[in-house]
């Protein structure tokens, strides 16, 4: 009895010993090389648990969710999770790598002062394209106007998905119609609607899932989806040994970026490795993995460095100032806004 | 002992009862009362209990004189407000129905053989009827987006048929044929099931009977076995129909831009719109529709059976 009482406090002992992070995260969004090392750094485990969609990530944390150390949300899910008081406030001194973040991507309108997240890697939406196609059609990727424009639609009809998202649906047609991303005037969300309605039947799907495989087979010619998602697409093409080219780009009326941030939750029940872990992230060395594997885009001046060549020449991964100018966050809408946005949303879906 | 017994009957039925209480019974009304609620601006319902602005502590905010502030009747008049509510429904109903009526068609005639096959046979044929089921639902459907997919060797092999005849390719995928025919396939094996179970207990000697009174074999299955097997049928039809009618992942992955369903609705109010209460006059509303349905089945089963007595 003694024995098996002894016995179980060692085991008791030994689970406590252990350290063990935990992050609640993007699926494939920290590479295994970046964890490895962290890893024999601090001498502790890294646990990680997947979400694929904020709002997913929104309804658990609201809902209680307790055990996680770090989390990664989009921009605009910083200021409910900080309005909904589950994040922790950041002390930045204890993260002396911050001075390698891009100073345009500190301080942003979700999170003034940074005082809750630090970022961590950014993605824009865009369209990704059969190049072979669009060349043999003669159609340029480079505006709206190939996903929104009848005329050249009617040449690609069911060849063309586009998120299943309101909002970034919503967002590229104000763009196209040269309103603000984030307009809630009713007016522009009106003919933002119009012009969906308008394209829709030449559309094959609302697809937010599956655009990466249907590019690459060949089924799909023009994609509405994420810069990191296309950077896939090519690849996959590539390896497969396609007759043909995936490729993409912004376009000139401007797009959507969603920055992902770390935050550090309130209930974290290791916020020591949490500091550890945000300080180990903003290094250049590090913070490039992740570009390196996915095609993302940094926000870690340091990291330039040590990405790949071929992955530094990608426009919509690495944007120059003009482009950066043209590259909009979607902010956080107010129930009520969301809850009309979605009313306009379902009269699309709906529309024959 | 008469109490005896009846204890031991309350011991036995009671887990199953309090499961069904606590997890259907009182959800199911909490879900009705959400209804009358305003949504919470991060999903939920809006809070009886909230800080008060004015005086910064948590306060019960609801009181007898303003309950027209936390309950009201704007969700079920939305869902009248516009057509296109009752129009997705209409839709969704016609998807299932069409769903079931073939899963009735092609699962009758499998159940019949699968019944009258030598019984050594017959639990390996069940098996292979819900072998698919050893493979996660999503991989199945992902199976067909390659099958339906305009590369796939299915989808070139009727178009280059179609192109001999000279009609225009088609396309399979992103449609409402692909919806309903992964649908089909998703759900036969819960009308194959059911229809065995009943179909394999008929008895041989009423079928052998009638031919010897002269019956023709359409005679014979419109007045014995189609009768008798009616509980199978409405067992099954209500086991397709019911789950078709709330999928919301084949419309997503296979339909096309007008394929969205009813359930596709309703999970867009939950996740998307965060909007609780509205998502709950939706389910309600489904409910009620589905309901309605059974009911009526109910009143034309008898009505026949008064008609045939």
């Amino acid at each position: 009895m003694k024995k098996l009482f002894l016995a179980l406090m060692m085991a008791a002992g030994v689970a406590q010993a252990e350290d063990v992070l935990h992050i609640y995260n993007w699926n494939n969004y920290l590479a295994p090389e970046t964890v490895k090392r962290f890893e024999a750094s601090c001498k502790c485990r890294v646990v990680q648990d997947y979400y694929g969609a904020m709002e997913e990530m929104l309804a658990k944390l609201s809902a209680g969710a307790k055990g996680y150390d770090i989390a990664v949300p989009t921009g605009f899910a910083i200021p409910p999770l900080m309005k909904q008081n589950l994040l922790q406030g950041l002390d930045l001194a204890k993260v002396p790598n911050v001075k390698n973040i891009n100073p345009a991507f500190m301080n942003s309108k979700f999170d003034p002062g940074n005082k809750y997240s630090l970022p961590y890697s950014f993605t824009t939406t865009l369209l990704g394209y059969n190049q072979n196609k669009l060349k043999e059609l003669g159609i340029n990727p480079d505006s709206w106007s190939l996903i929104f424009d009848p005329v050249i639609l009617a040449k690609i009809k069911g060849k063309v998905t586009v998120l299943d998202d309101s909002r970034e649906v919503f967002a590229a047609a104000l763009m196209y119609n040269g309103y603000s991303a984030n307009s809630v005037n009713p007016d522009e969300l009106k003919k933002a609607q119009e012009t969906i309605i308008k394209a829709k039947p030449y559309w094959a799907a609302f697809n937010g899932q599956s655009y990466i495989k249907e590019l690459t087979v060949g089924n799909i010619w023009v994609a509405h989806g994420y810069s990191s998602d296309m950077f896939q697409a090519v690849a996959d093409a590539k390896a497969a040994k396609r007759p043909f080219v995936v490729n993409y780009g912004l376009q000139k009326e401007g797009n959507t970026m969603s920055v992902d941030s770390m935050v550090v939750l309130k209930n974290a029940p290791r916020p020591d490795l949490a500091y550890k872990f945000m300080n180990f992230i903003a290094e250049g060395k590090n913070a490039a993995d992740l570009t390196n594997l996915i095609g993302v885009g940094n926000p870690n001046l340091a990291a330039v460095p040590f990405v790949k060549a071929d992955i530094k020449s990608i426009p919509s991964v690495f944007p120059d100032a003009q482009a950066m100018k043209k590259l909009q966050q979607l902010n956080a809408l107010e129930g009520k806004q969301l809850r009309e946005l979605n009313k306009l949303w379902t009269k699309v879906k709906t529309s024959k | 002992m008469a109490k005896n017994k009846s204890l031991g009957r309350w011991l036995i039925s009671g887990p199953p009862l309090l499961y069904l209480l606590i997890f259907f019974a009182i959800p199911t009304l909490i879900m009705a009362f959400a209804a009358f609620r305003f949504p919470g601006d991060y999903g939920g319902l809006l809070p009886f209990i909230d800080i008060n602005p004015e005086s910064g502590k948590n306060e019960l905010l609801i009181h007898a004189g303003n309950w027209q502030e936390f309950l009201t009747f704007e969700n079920f008049s939305r869902f009248f407000e516009d057509t296109i509510y009752v129009e997705l429904f209409i839709k969704s109903f016609w998807y299932a129905g069409i769903t079931t009526l073939v899963c009735l068609c092609m699962s009758y005639p499998l159940a019949w053989l699968i019944a009258r096959s030598p019984k050594k046979y017959r639990d390996l044929l069940i098996l292979l009827v819900i072998l698919p089921f050893w493979s996660n639902f999503l991989i199945r459907v992902y199976a067909w987006m390659i099958i339906l997919g305009p590369q796939g060797y299915f989808a070139m092999t009727i178009n280059q048929g179609l192109a001999l005849v000279g009609i225009a390719p088609i396309q399979l995928m992103y449609s409402h044929f692909a919806v309903i025919v992964v649908l089909v396939y998703v759900h036969l094996p819960f009308m194959v099931l059911p229809l065995y179970a009943n179909l394999e207990k008929h008895d041989v000697a009423l079928l052998d009977a009638a031919q010897d009174l002269g019956a023709s074999g359409w005679r014979r299955f419109w007045k014995i076995t189609w009768p008798l097997s009616l509980p199978g049928v409405w067992a099954g039809s209500a086991l397709v129909f019911i789950p078709a009618l709330g999928m919301f992942a084949v419309p997503d992955l296979l339909g096309g831009t007008d394929g969205m369903m009813i359930g596709n609705l309703i999970k867009q109010q939950f996740l998307d719109s965060r909007d609780w209460p509205f998502g709950s006059v939706l389910s309600i509303m489904l409910t009620l529709a589905v309901l309605m349905m059974a009911g009526l089945g109910m009143m034309i089963g008898r009505g026949r059976q008064r008609n045939a007595l």
